[in-house]
């Protein structure tokens, strides 16, 4: 039987793409609406990326790609072996230019994100009693429509911040795309996983 | 509020009929396995002062209540600490090494997820004083037989010893907060974020290496020859090797080396286990079957200083496995012979008459006079 690997079909499948390429590994062809797709000796799964993880932690996929951000966000009890290299970013938070996240008015500060564990852990870590306001995208409006006073999100570049009139405050987590294992399967489908661990882990230098 | 009469809470269980038998079945052949070793059976209280489970990792998952006389008790989140307490109590003059099995249900506060449940079933043994490593190879030894006899087809117990990390980890010198986030990071085999937390420690480069290495070694028996050699500047991880070799090369004399790995980054439950550590795990189920690991210091809490190792199997986790390798072979239930007569004294007299031949019996068809 082959190995499943779990692919994000957000921001990291090119990268992926690339390194699986890179590394003479099957990868599945175009047909985006495929989502279960056999490829050469392994089997894909592309799903939405934060439930990669969940994917590989159940063992229904032995292997994925998974953002660091994604992964402290779930929480998932998965092996993760590699730091691929791509797929870089910030995680942070991001306030109105000028208005910045006062510690001392945490109490009725309201922190809108889509990673709601990481934001309210970075705060409450810290004694910062926030109130989190779970969304599933488009963080960057929130505090302009008045529904948060400051967000916690994924930066890139930046230019999403600006056009919206927000500025970096602090960083929550650095990220990238990690190869993921299951645990079981780590250990149960030892040849397998090592041999493909090695071969990314050749083609990521 | 009447839906909570039908709503279950989550995590709740209930098994019937084919299930229930298959549960049996399983429960049986483990049970046996642990007689035949010469195990004997213990059945602990469901519940107990809640200072008896006071183990850091299971503190926060304890169902715990106040007694009427306003103590504070728990429901059972583990078997080892009920043992335990038995084996430094009313067991104190009984010449160690004790053998003690049990099988039975424990409660914890869990998030459903990847064969977490509030509620669930361990088949477990603890093997209190005698000699150590032979102690250690037994009980691995017994947690491969009950596998291969339940019929579970490649499995693998990866072995590990607390003392490497320890060892190391004590040589480095790391402050408490330091070492929660390490271990956190070598168990999940991240030696990126390894690298990040030893980030301005001071630890040496040779010492930052060393532990990350922790995360790499992982594999057959043959992992172990690398591990000598990358620990050899560290005396207690040298020391916590040899004991794990000694126990690996014992059950490869005996032919288990099959099944056998060996996982340096098995570090979790480190307040609590001192010794070797095994988790079992196999192919089609993502999580694991069962675990063990020696803990030296547990039993003396409760008076009585006596080194143990133990191991326990998850009867759901077991029941699922062995359903997904399709190994589930139903159970037949004999028919049943049907008692009717046209008056009730008679019908009963003649079921009472046959349940005492030995017949399975349906009584009754309604009708009685």
């Amino acid at each position: 039987m082959s190995l499943t690997v779990a692919l994000s079909k957000g921001k990291l499948l090119a990268g992926s793409e690339a390194l699986f390429r890179r590394a003479g590994l099957p990868f599945p062809n175009g047909d985006g609406r495929k989502l279960v797709v056999p490829a050469g000796e392994l089997r894909f799964l592309l799903v939405k990326d934060m439930d990669v993880p969940t994917y590989v932690e159940y063992g229904v996929a032995d292997c994925g790609v998974a953002g660091k951000d994604v992964l402290l966000e779930t929480g998932a009890d998965v092996l993760e072996p590699l730091d691929l290299g791509f797929g870089r970013c910030r995680v942070v938070v991001a306030s109105p230019v000028g208005r910045a996240f006062a510690p001392d008015r945490a109490a009725t500060t309201r922190v809108a994100s889509k990673y709601a564990k990481l934001a309210a852990a970075h705060f409450l870590d810290r004694g910062l009693g926030v109130e989190v306001v779970r969304l599933a995208g488009s963080v960057e409006i929130a505090p302009g429509l008045g529904l948060a006073d400051c967000i916690v999100d994924v930066v890139e570049t930046g230019r999403t911040l600006a056009e919206n009139g927000l500025e970096e405050v602090e960083t929550v987590a650095e990220s990238s795309a990690r190869l993921v294992v299951n645990r079981a399967s780590f250990h149960a489908r030892r040849a397998e996983v090592q041999d493909l661990v090695a071969r990314l882990q050749e083609a990521s230098r | 509020m009447t839906s909570r009469l039908t709503q279950v809470p989550p995590g709740a269980q209930c098994f019937v009929g084919e299930e229930a038998r298959q549960r049996r079945r399983i429960e049986e052949t483990v049970v046996s396995v642990f007689e035949g070793w010469d195990y004997e059976e213990i059945i602990p209280p469901l519940f107990d002062y809640a200072d008896v489970f006071a183990v850091e990792a299971l503190a926060s998952k304890t169902y715990s209540f106040v007694a009427r006389d306003g103590s504070l008790l728990a429901l059972r989140p583990d078997f080892t600490s009920l043992v335990a307490k038995v084996a430094a109590g009313r067991l104190l003059e009984r010449e160690a090494p004790l053998r003690l099995y049990y099988s039975g249900e424990v409660v914890r506060y869990e998030p459903v997820r990847a064969g977490q449940k509030s509620e669930l079933h361990q088949m477990g043994l603890e093997h209190l004083g005698g000699e150590a490593r032979a102690a250690d190879a037994e009980v691995v030894a017994i947690a491969a037989e009950c596998l291969e006899r339940l019929g579970v087809s490649g499995f693998v117990l990866a072995l590990g010893h607390v003392g490497v990390f320890g060892g190391l980890v004590e040589a480095a010198g790391l402050a408490p907060e330091r070492v929660l986030a390490l271990r956190d990071r070598i168990e999940s085999k991240d030696p990126a974020g390894v690298r990040q937390v030893l980030q301005g420690t001071g630890v040496s480069s040779v010492a930052a290496a060393a532990i990350e290495r922790l995360t790499t070694l992982s594999g057959g028996l043959e992992a172990l020859d690398p591990a000598l050699e990358a620990f050899s500047s560290c005396a207690k991880a040298r020391a916590a090797l040899d004991e794990l070799r000694t126990v690996a090369h014992a059950l490869d004399a005996a032919g288990l080396g099959r099944h056998l790995a060996v996982d340096l980054g098995e570090v979790r439950g480190l307040d609590y286990y001192t010794g070797l550590v095994f988790r079992v795990f196999a192919p089609d189920l993502g999580f694991e079957v069962g675990s063990g690991g020696r803990y030296d210091t547990l039993v003396a809490r409760f008076g009585r200083p006596l080194p143990a190792v133990g191991f326990m199997l998850g009867l759901d986790r077991v029941a699922l496995l062995l359903e997904r390798q399709g190994r589930v072979a139903p159970i037949p239930r004999r028919s049943p012979e049907s008692v009717a007569a046209s008056e009730l004294g008679a019908g009963m007299a003649e079921a009472v008459a046959r349940r005492a031949r030995g017949a399975r019996i349906r009584f009754g068809n309604g009708g009685w006079r």
